[in-house]
């Protein structure tokens, strides 16, 4: 297979389109197949040749595919990003595969030429990559638009994926707000439950960042969660990632990771985040922020993180209770706290909005006294679970 | 003439770093997959095309600021060619855009908006606002179909952004043919996110590039974008003071913490106070929410005098605010706060610019050009 020569492999595309076997297809045109390493077909004109064999709009489709074997044995992204979006056309539903393996290297070279190109210092920084999540989108809407009654051979199925790869790329250049139509697409289809376990696990994977970025932490868990659980033994590297998000989530939410879980996937970044939230240290939460900062920015959490504030300052407040023993706390002690953690700069009116905003958001059962200057806190479960908030 | 089809949003000039916005250009300006060669290239000379003027001129069609002095109350009052300025036009099929006679070189188009802020702006602002805001629009336009880049195209949206944050402050409580808040923001983002982009790609020196990110960061304060934005700039100009200054308000937002968000407030310079004018009632009002909570007790009584240092609002604006919130405050001066009884106050009823005091102080002396030329 390696080493046909053109005419072989044109034979072959052409019997795959004709007997409609859209996987072969696939093959014959993906990145990842190793027809592309062949020097015989990595053509610079290859038009005449597939037109002698192959029906329009195939012809088309085999040439520019063969340009850009061409281009990339040449190292050439940016000319291999524009001959792949020659490639990506509307197809009947047997020729969904052809459409995702297209696709998947159409977003993969825009990756690539974007790199090159901003080596070069020429063009936008996003530039490459808007005008590939363009395309996509275009694809898209065809496979969305498709209302056959028979939902076994109905473009449908290429939603997913499609938003899969849309996902990819806006979270890459940072416009989430354009997920949002994707989603309500795929929530109002009704094949939303059967497509297969990879593209679901990516999917929900997509939504739960989101829906993490919108504070909207339940939901996130959920999907986020669903897509660890889902995701198959094998992929660590994935396992990793969902968990670079589902572990913020969750902490959010009360609940603590395990030193073991943090081994295994190497993200002990989080063990002192998790510990000094834990003990209500903020001296040690700021510190742990700083030390990972870069980490942390480069996954887009350092803000999330940043909200376990309000958490560490309920458990750090918790001990002063507990050291006092009593149902009235004046609000020094909780001032002599905070500048034991070393936060210098606050005076007790922001003491009592921070113990206002607790109370506010349910961690803390009691309220203030301004006349006596004390928080007075319920008999029964003062600091609920954390688990119980929210 | 901005108003009359705002439904359709098909005013939404294309601003690059939009998400759409490269496939709109296409439609709404005519510039057909041109190459880098054949962007065209503005020879006109003037801030307004000869062509257009005589154009304007006879179908009377002339702004006032326009006219030649002395023929205003003529029949048909005479264009002065030093003083019209390009009216904005809607991109329509047909119309040819890429004319070079009736575009204008980047240098000529900032020669244009300083004269627009020199010399227009500093009468009576609400008067003015639309005529300049229309005739930065089409500096916009003319911008976008050449493709301007370089020093002057960043001279240029600096001054834009400083304009439209300066009116969302000013004219905010206008009425809506006036004032459209909505339009004024979608503009103010598309410039913003496009001096970003400039920012980010081309090779500075960029001395104000501090004071925009800043700027940035507190208009869209809490903004998932514009975090992650300011987080990924590089660490010395992260540490810059402004923005520093910008980063803790936004973390006190975060944090929900109003009574530190008010009081970083009152370090900001005055366009930057402009710039978060419009989270500054939310957060008052956030406040009012949690204490309700944190002091809702039956007994407890809270003093007046205490709340409107904290509120940094007087005695008088306080209660109002407190009334519009369902917030009660006894003969006694002290402030009953109780969760029952809280209750988000409906729009019309708090008339943002009774509390615009943190801005209003900074203001005193400066005058309008001073404070969009950014030499405060």
């Amino acid at each position: 297979m390696a080493h046909i020569t053109i005419n072989q492999y044109l034979q072959q595309a052409y019997e795959a389109i004709e007997n409609q076997k859209g996987t072969v297809c696939a093959e014959l045109l993906s990145f990842k197949h190793p027809h592309v390493a062949n020097p015989r077909l990595q053509l610079a004109n290859p038009e005449d040749k597939c037109q002698q064999v192959l029906e329009p709009p195939y012809d088309e489709m085999v040439a520019a595919h063969l340009r850009c074997t061409y281009a990339v044995a040449n190292h050439d992204f940016v000319e291999a990003y524009k001959f792949q979006t020659i490639v990506s056309h509307k197809e009947e539903n047997w020729a969904l595969p052809v459409m995702f393996t297209v696709t998947l290297d159409l977003r993969i070279f825009a990756n690539n030429a974007q790199q090159q190109l901003q080596q070069k210092g020429k063009g936008q920084p996003s530039e490459m990559l808007e005008k590939a999540a363009e395309q996509l989108m275009s694809c898209f809407r065809i496979c969305a638009s498709d209302n056959r009654a028979g939902i076994d051979d109905s473009k449908k199925w290429g939603m997913m994926f499609l938003s899969n790869q849309l996902f990819k790329i806006y979270f890459k250049i940072n416009k989430l707000h354009l997920c949002k139509p994707l989603i309500r697409a795929i929530d109002s289809s009704n094949l939303k439950n059967d497509y297969s376990p990879a593209q679901k696990v990516t999917y929900k994977y997509y939504v739960g960042r989101k829906a993490m970025f919108d504070s909207d932490f339940k939901p996130a868990e959920e999907f986020l969660s669903y897509s660890f659980q889902h995701c198959h033994r094998a992929s660590r590297k994935n396992k990793r990632m969902i968990l670079i998000y589902l572990l913020p989530v969750k902490m959010l939410l009360g609940h603590m990771p395990k030193l073991q879980l943090l081994e295994k996937y190497d993200l002990l970044q989080f063990s002192q985040v998790t510990k000094a939230v834990s003990d209500g240290n903020l001296l040690l939460l700021n510190e742990a922020l700083s030390k990972h900062e870069t980490f942390f920015i480069r996954c887009g959490i350092f803000l999330i993180l940043e909200k376990l504030k309000i958490i560490t300052y309920r458990n750090l407040f918790k001990k002063v209770y507990l050291l006092l023993k009593t149902h009235q706390l004046p609000l020094d002690t909780f001032l002599v706290a905070l500048k034991m953690m070393r936060v210098d700069d606050v005076d007790v009116d922001e003491v009592q909005c921070i113990l206002a905003n607790l109370i506010y958001m349910g961690h803390i059962k009691g309220y203030i006294s301004h006349q006596h200057q004390k928080l007075v806190v319920s008999k029964q479960n003062p600091f609920p679970p954390l688990s119980s908030v929210s | 003439m901005m108003h009359h089809n705002k439904g359709s949003r098909k005013w939404q000039n294309p601003g690059r770093g939009q998400g759409r916005s490269q496939s709109q250009m296409k439609e709404n300006v005519k510039t057909p997959q041109r190459g880098d060669n054949t962007v065209p290239r503005g020879v006109c000379q003037t801030m307004c095309p000869a062509r257009e003027l005589h154009k304007r001129e006879s179908q009377n069609r002339l702004h006032r600021f326009e006219m030649a002095v002395g023929t205003e109350k003529d029949r048909r009052p005479r264009a002065d060619p030093l003083r019209a300025v390009k009216e904005y036009s809607r991109p329509a099929a047909g119309k040819d855009f890429a004319n070079s006679a009736d575009l204008r070189p980047p240098a000529v188009l900032l020669k244009t908006v300083c004269y627009l802020i020199d010399e227009v702006a500093s009468f009576k602002f609400i008067s003015v606002y639309s005529f300049v805001f229309d005739r930065l629009r089409s500096v916009k336009q003319d911008m976008i179909i050449q493709r301007a880049h370089g020093p002057d195209c960043v001279a240029i949206l600096e001054r834009m952004v400083r304009f439209l944050i300066y009116a969302s402050h000013r004219l905010c409580d206008e009425p809506l043919q006036l004032f459209d808040p909505c339009i004024n923001d979608t503009h103010l983002q598309e410039n913003l996110s496009w001096l970003l982009d400039c920012y980010a790609n081309e090779t500075g020196p960029h001395p104000n590039q501090d004071e925009f990110q800043a700027l940035g960061l507190l208009y869209n304060l809490g903004s998932h974008r514009a975090m992650q934005h300011i987080m990924e700039l590089p660490a010395p100009l992260r540490r810059a003071p402004a923005i520093m200054l910008a980063i803790s308000i936004n973390r006190s937002f975060l944090e929900r913490n109003p009574v530190r968000l008010l009081r970083c407030a009152h370090r900001l310079s005055f366009l930057q106070a402009c710039a978060l004018h419009r989270h500054v009632t939310a957060s008052r009002k956030d406040l009012l929410l949690i204490y309700s909570h944190g002091y809702g007790s039956r007994n407890c009584r809270f003093p007046l005098d205490a709340l409107c240092k904290l509120l940094a609002l007087e005695k008088r604006l306080t209660s109002t605010l407190c009334q519009a919130c369902g917030v009660e405050i006894n003969a006694d001066e002290q402030v009953m706060f109780s969760k029952a009884s809280f209750s988000e106050p409906e729009q019309e009823k708090l008339c943002c610019s009774l509390y615009h005091n943190i801005v209003a102080e900074k203001e005193k002396d400066l005058t309008i050009s001073s404070i969009i030329n950014g030499r405060v």
